[in-house]
């Protein structure tokens, strides 16, 4: 224990006391709040690590969101059971989906990666739309919920806060792994890398896949909190958010998404409660965001303390990029 | 099996609804066209996906039917409608390029594509504060509004006009694209703009004024567009994903590219709804995921 475990730790604790002082709305954000930095973070596995953009990750938060919705409607097991095999399921299909989307994917790079991902996500928005005996059409899925004890929103906060906080413990543990280390090379010099001998391709893959399936996690903690899934998760708009989140929290640090994550829905919520044009402020907040501060809340942070010059030491430089 | 295929082929054996879906298709296609032009024209030059184009065209649809209300005389007032539109458009398009885009020409992917995400967004609530949430039309001009009959055929007059309207505007872009000395300028930008500069040409009006001609083609396509088209808050939505399914299957930056694949998607879209009833959305996109696939840089695009 050092003061390095300190910051993490007074988090831990914060979340774990959080609910205590809040409404059962307040909880159901925090919920929302907890599925989206997971998401959120997942996603920037892709982008901050090994530079790569995918602008279709709504793909995989969708398909975690109706593999969920149908192991809780469809498979016919006990619910208890059904629930317990969610995560899993959840994350397999996801992961199968990035599997065959990554194939083709992962190739490219830049802009290119970037619409090919978002071409898939629309084919899966477009089957979603169009599969209707499976995925329920225009309507989507409704009426999902936890079983027993986990359907109050303080049994599901906690749900929600151990899967999450076990999948970004998971992830931290991948991204400074020596694969990890493979990955952020790749994102300064793809090029390089290929001349060490290491399978660049394979690579990329395996990231895609890996954040594909955390990002399916989040949907399907999202799906059964939010009690529905749509086709809209799907469609084009949904795009954007997880990049959003990344953004504004910070693309360089590893739980600056996380933060990201979390003004974004407090921000919606608040906004959104006042007036309907929602999507006015959020544009105007994007817009701020990419002219202003680029570097998100995280990089502001930090700069902040190196100009302030709030130590006189020299600050160790951290691991993170 | 076999007769459910001869069941949903049947009407490959009516000569008459052959023609009459071809048409329909290639007036689609034309629509398309004119909001993939500019689009690709952007990207080719700009580098910039330009995800507000919808939202343009939807602009341009609003203001078409607020100008032609101002007018007693509907051919007229659709006359200027078409105009106010384009010379609207390029004036926003100009002010949207020197105010916000100008500033992320060198930024990475995630922010160009979040700017212009955002202005999808405030674009979108503006058009609804504006003009309001209810659908809006356009009459269309008399003379245009009839329809033609030749070979036991009836076709919309409308539909006819679109053709010729698109076919206008594609030998508009092809002349100022290779027969003027700002074509050349735009060409040459398209294949590498830092020589260009280079040279002495000065890009930052060049890119302001692509954007502006980009934005004026969006505005004129859904001027067109009014009349046979729900005009209200969400047409960008459908909107901006066609045009995207076309110029990436065209080939990013190619406007015969554009063409090409506006032509074919309205096709696939006039003869799949025949073939797969509800299915044509799952086509078009099949259809541009395939192209991705195999010639990621699209029938006729540049190299990456």
């Amino acid at each position: 224990m050092n003061a390095r475990h300190a910051a993490p730790l007074a988090a831990a604790a914060a979340l774990l006391a959080l609910p205590f002082g809040l409404t059962d709305f307040w909880i159901f954000i925090a919920v929302e709040v907890l599925a989206f930095a997971l998401y959120a973070v997942s996603f920037n596995v892709l982008l901050g690590y090994c530079g790569m953009l995918s602008f279709g990750h709504a793909a995989f938060f969708g398909v975690g969101g109706y593999t969920a919705a149908l192991v809780v409607k469809q498979s016919g097991l006990p619910p208890a059971l059904a629930f317990a095999c969610l995560p899993l399921a959840a994350m397999f299909v996801s992961a199968a989906a990035a599997l065959i989307i990554g194939f083709f994917s992962v190739r490219r790079t830049g802009i290119y990666f970037a619409m090919l991902t978002f071409a898939f996500q629309m084919l899966l928005y477009a089957i979603a739309l169009k599969a209707t005996p499976l995925t329920g059409g225009d309507d989507g899925l409704t009426g999902l919920k936890p079983p027993g004890l986990l359907a109050q929103p303080l049994a599901y906060y906690f749900f929600a806060l151990s899967i999450t906080g076990a999948s970004l413990y998971v992830l931290h543990r991948v991204v400074t792994s020596p694969f990890g280390y493979v990955l952020r090379a790749l994102r300064t010099n793809a090029l390089r890398v290929q001349y060490l001998g290491i399978d660049v391709r394979a690579h990329r893959l395996a990231a895609f896949m890996l954040s594909g399936a955390f990002a399916g996690l989040a949907g399907a903690i999202f799906a059964l909190s939010n009690g529905n899934v749509f086709p809209g998760w799907l469609n084009w708009t949904a795009s954007a958010t997880p990049v959003v989140m990344a953004v504004l929290g910070g693309t360089a640090s590893f739980l600056g998404p996380a933060l990201g994550a979390a003004g974004y829905v407090v921000l919606e919520v608040l906004i959104s409660g006042r007036t309907e044009y929602w999507s006015l402020a959020m544009g105007v907040i994007i817009v701020i965001l990419v002219l202003v501060m680029p570097e998100g809340l995280t990089g502001v942070w930090r700069k902040g303390i190196i100009r302030g010059g709030a130590c006189a030491t020299p600050l160790p430089t951290r691991e993170a990029r | 099996m076999l007769e459910l295929i001869a069941q949903n082929f049947a009407w490959a054996q009516n000569p008459v609804v052959l023609a009459r879906q071809t048409l329909a298709g290639v007036s689609n296609g034309m629509l398309l066209f004119l909001i993939s032009a500019g689009l690709s024209l952007i990207f080719g030059v700009l580098r910039i996906l330009n995800f507000a184009h919808g939202a343009l065209f939807m602009l341009g649809a609003l203001i078409a039917v607020s100008v032609a209300a101002l007018l007693p005389d509907p051919l007229t007032g659709f006359a200027a409608a078409l105009i106010g539109a384009a010379i609207g458009l390029a004036l926003l398009g100009a002010a949207i390029e020197t105010t916000l885009l100008r500033r992320i020409y060198r930024a990475p992917h995630e922010m160009q594509l979040l700017l212009t995400f955002a202005l999808v967004f405030i674009i979108g609530d503006a058009a609804k504060l504006i003009w309001g949430r209810e659908e809006h039309s356009l009459a269309m001009p008399a003379i245009l509004s009839g329809r033609a009959e030749a070979f036991g055929l009836v076709f919309p007059m409308y539909r006819l006009f679109l053709i010729a309207a698109g076919a206008a505007v594609a030998a508009g872009l092809w002349l100022t694209l290779y027969r003027t000395r700002g074509g050349i300028f735009i060409r040459a930008a398209t294949m590498d703009r830092d020589m260009l500069s280079a040279l002495g040409v000065d890009t930052r009006k060049l890119f302001t004024a692509i954007f502006a001609l980009g934005a004026a083609l969006a505005g004129l396509g859904g001027a067109l567009a009014a009349p046979v088209v729900a005009v209200g808050p969400g047409l960008h939505v459908q909107v901006i994903i066609d045009a995207f399914v076309v110029v990436v299957i065209g080939g990013l930056g190619s406007v015969l590219g554009a063409l090409i694949a506006s032509l074919l998607v309205g096709l696939v879209n006039a003869f799949g709804v025949l073939a797969f009833p509800g299915l044509a959305v799952v086509l078009t996109f099949a259809c541009m995921a395939i192209v991705l696939i195999v010639r990621p840089r699209g029938l006729l695009g540049t190299v990456e």
